[in-house]
């Protein structure tokens, strides 16, 4: 069979970079009509694997190649990107930095052009590869309106426009909600499987993905440490990074069951699940409530009389579908727009950490980002070099004190960001999306700072598409969809038995989180041991 | 809509607004204008208000900054600088130039929300590609960097950034600036990966015109001939008198301009109705 990509060697350094290579003697080769998946931590190489592939690296971003890629028999060193574009298309991260038209049937046009397509055959080609996505109904539309995962579809149809026969993704769910996520996974699935199209898939969120997998390819500091089938990289990341693993499988490996499930399927054929049970969250005092509160954008009604009770001491998830008003809620509960209709109440100061870091960076320094917001409440200098200090300290900052915030990794970048807001002790702390581009390991240490955040008294609320990390870091859990808020309650009735809202923990075992259906799993083989 | 029809009858209202002298005439192109931005789809309220805006300080500042007329109505205090004689002829050239920047305005402002932005860029690559890849980014960019701005601006507020004064609004200025260059290198990045910069390249066919966009391009050659007519003709004085502006000339021109801007409204409405 011949290969769609064979890397030899590969090593890259980006022009900037100081001592760590992106990638450090990548030797891969991938068969054509194969279904790649790259796992890793942020910053392991993943995304610049992807970008060599398609020769970005060296030709845009500079820097030095060591090596040979050869994609589609294109050996990137003689061959520019626009030539090894006509074999290999390559979809971003995030969806509205990549769309170049205002139309999206233009947008998918805007390839063909390039490649020089015969005009008389564009547009039909165009309206084939919208339909082939389930997009065909927004040829006409504007890419700028267009939802996240309506973006993410228009950036796959320009794609296989092009009629190439290698796929790259870069994370291409980061920011999509889950029912988007599974969509647009089952949507490469199939293009894999009936088109035959080879397709390398670089993803956090590896829950419906990891199984369907021909290969799974494991970087870790710029290398491949790693390279087999599900089941034989399951069973190695059990072993050294289980939280690259579904969480149902995770659930198995806290177990230390010896068989390791990658579906909701498989795993409920070895284990049952708990029975659903009612629990009542504890009392807290109310930080924040929002009666019948209403908000439009133009004519777009965001809020339709939404009402819920923020809680003090306790973490909450709010979730729900693009376009539930999840962000809207958020941003008048926290002073930040003023509601059209109904009543907000709540005193003390209201803290909120916008989804994308970089809007936390104003200053040239951590610390004096994190002195920002002293600053303008006008605490006196020596009470705000004590706090700054104390806050560096709480989030393991304190050695980035002189470093400029756009030098800092993107996980470095966000506890910034919360630092720079939970400075001013908020009683009301509000994340929205925190969780974007986020690897496994990141989260399990969001939920614990965001944990010992409320231990401290401090309600947070956490906006997220990420259903499995609400259910790991929040107690109470609001569902909203349409503008409503459509339930508030205990995250274990709503997410592990909720149903829509489910977390793959709570589809095959009826639990909330990992540690909670890794204790099931034990109590299970006890007895069966017994 | 196709950028021709809408910029022929755009670049007519825009040449009447700021070569035409006659005040109904330049009136009647403001308000030809202000018709077509209103047949346009949304938003249209931060275009109305610059202009509004905009107008009314030129209409305030015009007479002291002005020393013409001969029928003054106030007299002030000597204020060093400034002209506190305020003459009826400088209200009047005020009341004019704000018209003209209304009109001018409000024609730019209704090309670019009617202009099909892709069209407008791919006539733009036939005369000069490299142009059109900056024109595409910068096109791309702004709405970017709208939200970009509105996000800072809320972690900023979010942080008790008081930004209604001036130094702290300010300071975001540099911040926004290298998150623009980042989404910059994001977006070139996206197209080179697309192909872009190949040897070769193709252009979509245009579809052909339909039948509000024919009627619009009459209409806008009509009106471009009109304001062409009327500029030579058009010879009404505001100093040191102000001149009748009950003429043949500007009587008909703005009746004319008038129609079309009306027709024009309507022609959009048409073209933009759901089929």
């Amino acid at each position: 069979m011949s290969h769609a990509l064979r890397m030899h060697d590969v090593r890259y350094r980006y022009p900037d970079a100081a001592a760590r290579p992106a990638l450090d003697g990548v030797n891969l080769d991938v068969e054509q009509g194969e279904l790649v998946l790259v796992l890793g931590e942020s910053g392991s190489g993943k995304s610049t694997l992807l970008r060599a592939a398609l020769g970005l690296v060296p030709s845009f971003h500079g820097g030095q190649l060591a090596g040979r890629v050869v994609s589609e028999g294109l050996d990137t060193r003689e061959h520019s990107p626009a030539q090894v574009a006509r074999q290999v298309g390559l979809v971003f991260q995030d969806p509205e930095s990549q769309l170049v038209m205002r139309r999206a049937d233009h947008e998918v046009a805007f390839g063909l052009e390039n490649l020089g397509c015969d005009p008389r055959e564009i547009l039909p080609r165009a309206e084939q590869a919208l339909t082939a996505v389930a997009a065909g109904h927004l040829a006409e539309r504007e890419t700028g309106k267009l939802s996240g995962g309506e973006q993410q579809r228009v950036a796959i149809a320009s794609v296989l426009a092009m009629g190439q026969s290698t796929l790259l993704l870069d994370e291409p769910t980061s920011q999509l909600d889950p029912i988007a996520a599974e969509e647009l996974l089952a949507l490469v699935t199939r293009i894999n499987r009936d088109r035959g199209i080879t397709v390398v898939l670089a993803e956090h969120r590896t829950s419906r993905i990891f199984a369907e997998a021909d290969r799974v390819v494991v970087m870790e500091a710029g290398r491949i440490v790693f390279d087999g089938s599900p089941d034989e990289a399951a069973a190695h990341l059990a072993g050294s990074a289980p939280w690259l693993l579904p969480p149902v499988t995770q659930a198995f490996v806290a177990a230390h069951r010896p068989e390791l499930p990658l579906t909701v399927r498989d795993a409920r054929r070895l284990a049952a699940p708990a029975p659903p049970s009612r629990r009542e969250l504890p009392a807290a005092a109310t930080v924040v409530g929002l009666t019948s509160v209403t908000k439009r954008y133009g004519e777009i009604p965001a809020l339709r009389g939404a009402t819920t009770a923020l809680r003090a001491g306790t973490v909450t998830a709010l979730v729900g579908p693009n376009g539930a008003g999840k962000s809207t809620l958020a941003r008048i509960a926290t002073g930040l727009e003023p509601p059209d209709g109904g009543r907000v109440e709540g005193d003390g100061v209201r803290g909120y950490v916008s989804q994308n870091p970089a809007h936390h960076a104003v200053r040239e320094r951590v610390d004096d980002e994190v002195a920002y917001a002293l600053e303008n409440l006008g605490v006196a200098a020596p009470e705000r070099a004590r706090r700054v200090a104390a806050e560096l300290a709480r989030f393991g900052l304190e050695e980035l004190a002189g470093r400029h915030p756009r030098d800092l990794s993107s996980g470095e970048r966000q506890r910034l960001a919360i630092a720079s807001v939970t400075v001013m002790r908020p009683q009301l702390l509000v994340l929205d999306e925190p969780t974007r581009g986020m690897d496994g390991l990141r989260k399990l240490a969001l939920a614990e700072l965001v944990g010992r955040l409320a231990e401290d008294g401090c309600g947070v609320v956490v906006v997220t598409h990420d259903i499995d990390f609400a259910a790991e870091a929040a107690e109470a859990v609001t569902t909203m969809a349409r503008g409503r808020v459509l339930a508030d309650g205990c995250s274990v009735d709503l997410l592990a038995h909720g149903g829509f809202f489910a977390c793959q923990v709570g589809l095959a075992l009826g639990c909330a989180t990992i540690a909670e259906a890794g204790a099931l799993l034990r109590t299970e083989t006890e007895r069966a041991g017994v | 809509m196709s950028p021709l029809p809408v910029g022929l009858l755009c670049a007519a209202l825009l040449a009447g607004s700021v070569a035409l002298s006659n005040p109904f005439a330049i009136a009647a192109c403001a308000a030809a204008a202000g018709a077509l931005l209103w047949a346009s789809p949304p938003p249209r309220a931060m275009y109305v208000w610059f202009a509004a805006t905009s107008a009314l300080l030129v209409f305030v500042v015009n007479p002291f900054v002005s020393v013409q007329g001969l029928t003054p109505i106030w007299s002030g205090p000597q204020i060093p600088l400034l002209d506190t004689e305020i003459t009826q002829e400088e209200l009047v050239f005020g009341i004019a130039a704000g018209l003209r920047l209304i009109g001018s305005a409000m024609a730019v402002a209704a090309f670019v929300r009617l202009a099909d932005g892709d069209r407008v860029l791919a006539a733009l690559a036939r005369v000069a590609p490299r142009s059109a890849m900056i024109a595409a980014l910068a096109s791309r960019l702004l709405p970017t960097l709208e939200q970009d701005a509105t996000g800072l601006a809320m972690a900023s507020r979010s942080r008790a950034a008081q930004l209604h004064r001036r130094r702290p609004a300010a300071a975001l200025a540099a911040p926004l600036v290298g998150l623009s260059l980042e989404r910059s290198l994001m977006l070139a990045e996206a197209m080179e990966a697309r192909g872009y910069g190949g040897a070769v390249r193709t252009r979509t066919p245009q579809p052909s015109m339909n039948a509000p966009e024919r009627l619009l391009t009459v209409i806008g050659v009509v009106t471009c001939a009109v304001v062409a007519a009327a500029i030579p003709l058009d010879d009404y004085r505001y100093y040191d008198l102000l001149g009748d502006p009950f003429t043949t000339v500007g009587l008909a021109t703005a009746a004319l301009v008038g129609l079309a801007g009306a027709a024009g409204a309507v022609t959009v409405r048409w073209a933009r109705r759901p089929r």
